[in-house]
């Protein structure tokens, strides 16, 4: 989106999020604010929470308590339209998630056209413009199973970006596909960065991570334990759980 | 004899061995020899049946049946016969003992043929069976779509997972599996118009079937939608779609095709209970043949319903077995 930018725009605001599974207590309260084309990478051990608490800010999952504020918007309000929220927060996950009874095309074209209500004829202009984005302009009428894991997740990608979001969320998109697809993928997120978007991912790609984020959320037992840019994090951790982690991915 | 391959010790360990004999039996002039053996053990040795004859030929007929048995077998166990062949004995095998059924059962053949194949009783009254089978078909038909509709209310309420709901969701699913529909329609027809509602016997037969086939429609349809990943659900909802066109344009799409061969297996099950409707006088196919059975005091009419059910349905069992297969690919 284009307009005034202004990088002290808070896009995300997060007040004291709390998350039950039943008797598990997965957030303990995580509180944080992510500002206007901030790419913020979320990182910690598997069961720390980092899933659980980007499915909370667009109420995949249903926080327990807390506030969550979207451009300055309390999504937990009563009044609340959910779906019309995500519309503005396009979503990545892990098992990409196409829609395997429609081409790729049509994966993009669905919400535009249903959600957003533009017409068939400029859902299809803007579906080839981000497959020609994200490179794969001639998969446009292939079947998600005929294409591999890596394609299938870069159309998964167009296909949220093809609500226009201002938000995007990734959750380890990267960690199903085999080692020599993770690239391609990378490289559309880098992109992304490159063009401004607020981004949210859960990762441990390092590479991208220090290249790409602002800053880095270690979540771990449903807490923030450190947070700061990915050179202070790697280099001068000063959390004990960080030292631990970081010592057996890198 | 063919060439024997060059084999390993160990191989040849391990080569599966038939008794010489069986070898011998297998070429085709003895297959020849064996089955003009049994035509002769037929012809001549076997006993009359007028004769009443002695105790100990009994074990001459089994011994035959015994030889004939096992020379079957013997051809149809070998992989080098060709199927046009084993064909052949399977079919001989089969007449050779309905024959035998024939020659030493106390059957009174002509009497059968009377009763039951006594064609000329249905002179004239076809139309009545013709008829039958239109409201038959009828009753099948709209009582199909009664039953997706309700099991796919039913499947797609459930799937919103309300405790409360569901409960009676359960109940009515679990009431109407367990219940014989003949019990559900008895119950419709006779016990509903004391508590002031009577309905018809055609409406008695559609709403009892659709609500007994409906929850079985119902569900093969939650099957369908649970076998969708929950991840499409998740995808879907967050690019902003609504609940509801998550389910139509996400989960059914996907859900439809899975249910459709058990769901057309209930059809096809419910097609053949339309027959209960004749309990309540519904006026299809096997009611007009028991009609046309007491006025010409004769079963042929049911018989010829018997054929007619099985002319109709035997299509749409293969139809099922299709859709089966197909799914499997």
């Amino acid at each position: 989106m284009s307009g005034a930018m202004n990088d002290s725009d808070i896009m995300i605001e997060v007040v004291d999020l709390h998350k039950h599974f039943k008797d598990l207590h997965v957030l303990k309260g995580v509180s944080t604010v992510v500002t206007r084309s901030e790419v913020v990478a979320i990182m910690g051990p598997s069961g720390g929470g980092k899933s659980t608490f980007l499915r909370c800010l667009n109420r995949l999952e249903e926080p327990s308590s807390g506030h969550i504020y979207i451009e300055g918007v309390d999504i937990m309000a009563p009044y609340i339209d959910i779906n019309r929220v995500r519309t503005e927060i396009g979503m990545v996950f892990q098992s990409f998630n196409l829609f395997p009874h429609l081409t790729a095309l049509e994966n993009i074209k669905l919400a535009p056209v249903h959600v957003r209500k533009i017409s068939e004829k400029e859902a299809d202009e803007r579906g080839m413009a981000l497959l020609d984005k994200v490179g794969l302009v001639d998969k446009a009428h292939v079947y998600p199973e005929q294409l591999s894991g890596g394609q299938q997740q870069r159309v998964a990608i167009a296909r949220a970006l093809a609500m226009q979001p201002q938000i995007m969320f990734f959750d380890e998109p990267t960690s199903a596909l085999d080692p020599e697809m993770i690239g391609e993928v990378l490289d559309v997120m880098r992109t992304m960065a490159k063009e401004g978007m607020t981004m949210m991912v859960v990762s441990h790609e390092m590479g991208f991570i220090r290249e790409a984020a602002d800053r880095i959320l270690f979540l771990a037992d449903g807490l923030i334990v450190e947070e700061g840019t990915p050179d202070r994090i790697f280099s001068d951790s000063r959390h004990q759980r960080t030292k631990e982690f970081l010592s057996k991915i890198l | 004899m063919s060439a024997t391959p060059l084999l390993s010790d160990t191989e040849k360990k391990f080569i599966r061995r038939h008794p010489s004999w069986s070898l011998w039996l297998r070429r085709p002039l003895n297959v020849f020899f064996t089955f003009a053996l049994l035509a002769a053990y037929a012809a001549f040795l076997l006993p009359d049946k007028e004769t009443s004859p002695p105790f100990w030929l009994y074990f001459s007929i089994a011994l035959f049946i015994l030889l004939a048995l096992g020379s079957s077998g013997n051809v149809l166990a070998d992989p080098d016969k060709p199927e046009v062949l084993k064909m052949g004995v399977a079919l001989l095998l089969i007449a050779l003992l309905c024959w035998l059924f024939y020659r030493y059962s106390g059957a009174q053949w002509d009497r059968l043929r009377e009763f039951f194949f006594n064609w000329e009783k249905l002179k004239g009254n076809w139309w009545l069976l013709r008829n039958g089978l239109g409201v038959t078909l009828l009753l099948a038909f709209i009582s199909a779509l009664g039953s997706v509709v309700v099991g796919l209310l039913v499947a797609v309420l459930r799937s919103f997972d309300s405790r409360t709901l569901n409960l009676f969701l359960i109940a009515y699913v679990d009431i109407f599996r367990s219940v014989p529909m003949i019990v559900i329609m008895v119950v419709l027809f006779f016990a509903l118009p004391f508590a002031g509602i009577s309905l018809g016997s055609i409406t008695t037969t559609v709403v009892a079937l659709s609500l007994g086939y409906g929850a079985y429609a119902s569900e093969s349809f939650r099957a369908g939608i649970e076998s969708v990943h929950a991840g499409q659900i998740e995808a879907a909802r967050s690019l902003g779609l609504s609940r509801w066109q998550t389910i139509r344009m996400i989960i059914l799409p996907q859900a439809v095709p899975v249910v459709i061969p058990p769901l057309t297996g209930n059809l096809v099950a419910m097609l053949k209970d339309t027959a209960v409707a004749s309990l309540v006088a519904a006026p299809e196919l096997l009611k007009r043949a028991r009609e046309l059975y007491t006025s010409k005091t004769n079963p042929t009419p049911l018989v010829a319903a018997a054929l007619i059910y099985l002319a109709v349905l035997i299509p749409l069992v293969r139809v099922v077995n299709v859709l089966e297969n197909r799914l499997k690919r």
